[in-house]
């Protein structure tokens, strides 16, 4: 439990008096504040100096930000691998494609539309409200019955929502288009907007993770039995934790649709899946720092590898093509991370604790790793 | 009445592949509580096997067939060497997302090294065919799928229940700790487990490719899918719920074949997977030792 003390001391000062709970609650703002002002200044970085090709990968990388974070809110602090939050961006893509496509556009792609929604055309901003509102009610649905679930059992069922979600996507024709793309949505997000609702995205993850929910929802993670001993009622948190990450999701599809302006079931299945979790994993799952983090080296080295991958030439030398390449180090680095750091590169530090440690003690502080977990961690057997 | 018959056949051919692949995941994860998504792989490793010893002309069926075994279980014993062992007690987390990133960086081996798209393995010819029974025609490779699952099952439970290897595997599953009391080593048991479920997924190599002709890089991915929602369906873990598992799997699978009308023909896996989640809601231990209506499909 020792190694558990650094994670936990925000959470203990937040169980102490009133004064200090007050305090607690600013530091996790300021420590939020940091990490978004981190992450605005490298956006502004790529708006200024940027050629398109970086300002649309930083725009792919805020999204995944969004993306990764609502992931961490439900996995991070319920301990419950989740692998249909892919499915939610598909959900809020194709929502806000359905409702801000224009009707003449609709006419040709999906004319036989059920409820009439080829005639039908929202606003940006209503039909973003809308589709955030689809998604989330998607996710009240489905986390009702995640959230009965523990381990396992409760990866599988949303694994079982994944595929059931990208099966209505492929073979619902008349409303989604199924194998074929959905074009035509109006392109009007920009980097700026990505960079905000990034920002709103760490700001909301980490409010999460210190609040009392957060909080409690953490310590049912480590110990159910104990959590529920002292009165938390872990599925609800489970089922809140759900919404807010698959909303976020949601909000990801919905900067991504908005865009690309061209949206296709394949970019919410299996490869978003497993991208996204290395990206979450490698970070560190437990803080929002780590799914942050996540997402800038992934996007860094992959977007390396796959310049290697396309053969390409370096001082004067043709490189062969190498397909497959990225896939290869992407699940290098999974298990890799998986072996050696399991806790990912943050462990259970947030940026802003690296920050103090280092100023306070006058030394770099070492994310602990969790080297015996078995005391902490409830077996999820079946 | 040749439908109902045909649709059982089909039914049961489904299941047979289904419960070799589940009895592999199954093992596995009753000695370490692994989830071995890389299992898939393990196909697509018999598979490119083949696809190699046909392009190095050795194309008899004896070879084609023993060959593959070798080296799936090989590549099984080298993955739990090389990723699983190091995450051995780990939550069943780490090991789920360690099988991911094994199985993505097997399947990119392949891609990198053979092709991205399917290759023709024209070997397996002589499985396929049909068989004229009383006014019956049936597949040959159906009743083979199902007489080698049979044969499998068998030998797998002579292996569990007289061997002390296979002794330790069941005491394994209830409580390893003490099975390493009793002076048997860890990694021994665990690498037979390995070992077996690699020799399961050559098997099924055999009837996948068999039935497709071609190998690709994601050739293991959905059978595995399937394989796990059988072990899930029969409860993780146990090796007769393994069984009737995928058997049930299959079951289901051509029902809603038979039921969904044709223009809903894709919804199948969505109708396959709701069910499952359906089922795992109502009882998240698995199936197991309640129901008898399927307990009478398993081998």
């Amino acid at each position: 439990m020792k190694d558990r003390l650094f994670a936990q001391q925000s959470a203990q000062d937040w169980l102490q008096t009133s004064g200090s709970r007050l305090a607690a609650g600013n530091r996790s703002l300021q420590g939020a504040l940091m990490l978004s002002a981190l992450i605005v200044v490298l956006g502004l970085l790529v708006l200024a100096f940027g050629e398109p090709f970086q300002v649309r990968l930083a725009f792919a990388a805020f999204v995944n930000v969004i993306v990764v974070i609502g992931l961490q809110i439900f996995m991070g602090n319920a301990n419950i691998a989740n692998l249909g939050h892919a499915g939610f961006m598909g959900i809020g893509a194709y929502a806000i494609a359905i409702l801000a496509t224009p009707v003449a556009m609709k006419r040709i792609m999906i004319p036989d539309a059920p409820f009439g929604l080829a005639e039908i055309e929202f606003g940006i901003a209503s039909a973003a409200l809308i589709a955030v509102a689809v998604t989330a009610v998607a996710a009240v649905i489905t986390g009702v019955l995640v959230a009965r679930l523990n381990g396992i059992a409760a990866t599988i069922l949303t694994l079982a929502l994944l595929v059931i979600i990208h099966s209505l996507f492929f073979h619902w024709d008349d409303l989604f288009r199924g194998n074929q793309a959905f074009f035509g949505i109006p392109r009007v997000a920009s980097l700026e907007l990505a960079i905000v609702a990034a920002a709103g995205a760490i700001v909301i993850g980490r409010l999460f993770k210190d609040s009392r929910l957060g909080v409690q929802l953490r310590a049912s993670a480590q110990n159910e039995l104990a959590a529920r001993a002292m009165g938390v009622n872990v599925w609800r948190l489970r089922l809140i934790s759900w919404v807010l990450g698959s909303t976020l999701c949601g909000i990801g599809g919905i900067l991504f649709a908005l865009y690309m302006g061209t949206i296709n079931p394949r970019s919410f299945y299996f490869h978003a899946v497993f991208m996204t979790l290395a990206m979450l994993i490698m970070g560190g799952m437990r803080t929002v720092t780590g799914a942050v983090v996540g997402v800038l080296v992934l996007t860094v080295g992959m977007e390396v590898i796959r310049n290697i991958e396309g053969g390409p030439l370096i001082l004067g030398l043709q490189f062969p093509e190498m397909l497959g390449l990225s896939g290869l180090a992407l699940g290098v680095i999974i298990v890799t991370f998986m072996i050696l750091r399991p806790d990912g590169i943050m462990g259970d530090a947030e940026l802003d604790d690296v920050v103090r440690l280092r100023f306070n003690a006058g030394r770099w502080f070492k994310p602990r790793s969790l080297t015996d977990d078995s005391d902490a961690q409830p077996e999820t057997n079946v | 009445m040749e439908y109902l018959i045909q649709q059982l056949l089909n039914a049961l051919s489904f299941g047979a592949e289904y419960a070799l692949l589940a009895l592999g995941l199954a093992l596995v994860f009753s000695v370490m509580g692994l989830v071995n998504f890389a299992h898939g792989e393990l196909i697509a490793v018999g598979g490119y096997t083949m696809y190699v010893m046909v392009a190095l002309h050795i194309e008899s069926l004896w070879w084609i067939l023993t060959i593959p075994v070798i080296t799936t279980v090989a590549t099984a014993v080298l993955l739990e060497r090389v990723a699983f062992r190091p995450i051995r007690g780990a939550p069943a987390t780490t090991g789920l997302l360690t099988a991911f990133g094994v199985g993505i960086i097997l399947q990119n081996v392949f891609l990198l090294t053979v092709s991205a798209r399917p290759k023709a393995v024209p070997v397996l010819g002589p499985l396929t065919g049909t068989w004229n029974v009383g006014p019956f025609t049936i597949s040959s490779l159906q009743v083979l799928e199902t007489l080698a699952t049979g044969i499998a099952i068998v030998l797998l439970v002579l292996f569990l229940q007289r061997t002390s290897i296979g002794l330790a595997m069941r005491a394994a599953a209830y409580d390893f700790a003490t099975v390493r009391l009793m002076g048997i080593r860890a990694n021994r048991v665990i690498a037979t487990a390995f070992a077996i479920s690699g020799v399961l997924a050559a098997t099924a190599a055999v009837f996948v490719i068999a039935r497709r002709g071609a190998v690709s890089p994601y050739l293991g991915f959905d059978p595995v899918l399937k394989a796990f929602v059988a072990c899930v369906l029969g409860g993780f873990g146990s090796l007769p719920g393994a069984v009737v598992g995928g058997f049930a799997l299959g079951a289901i699978e051509v029902m809603i074949l038979v039921i969904l009308p044709q223009s809903l023909g894709g919804l199948r896996d969505a109708a396959v997977f709701g069910l499952v989640g359906a089922l795992l809601l109502w009882r998240p231990q698995g199936l197991m030792g309640k129901t008898v209506e399927l307990g009478d499909k398993a081998a």
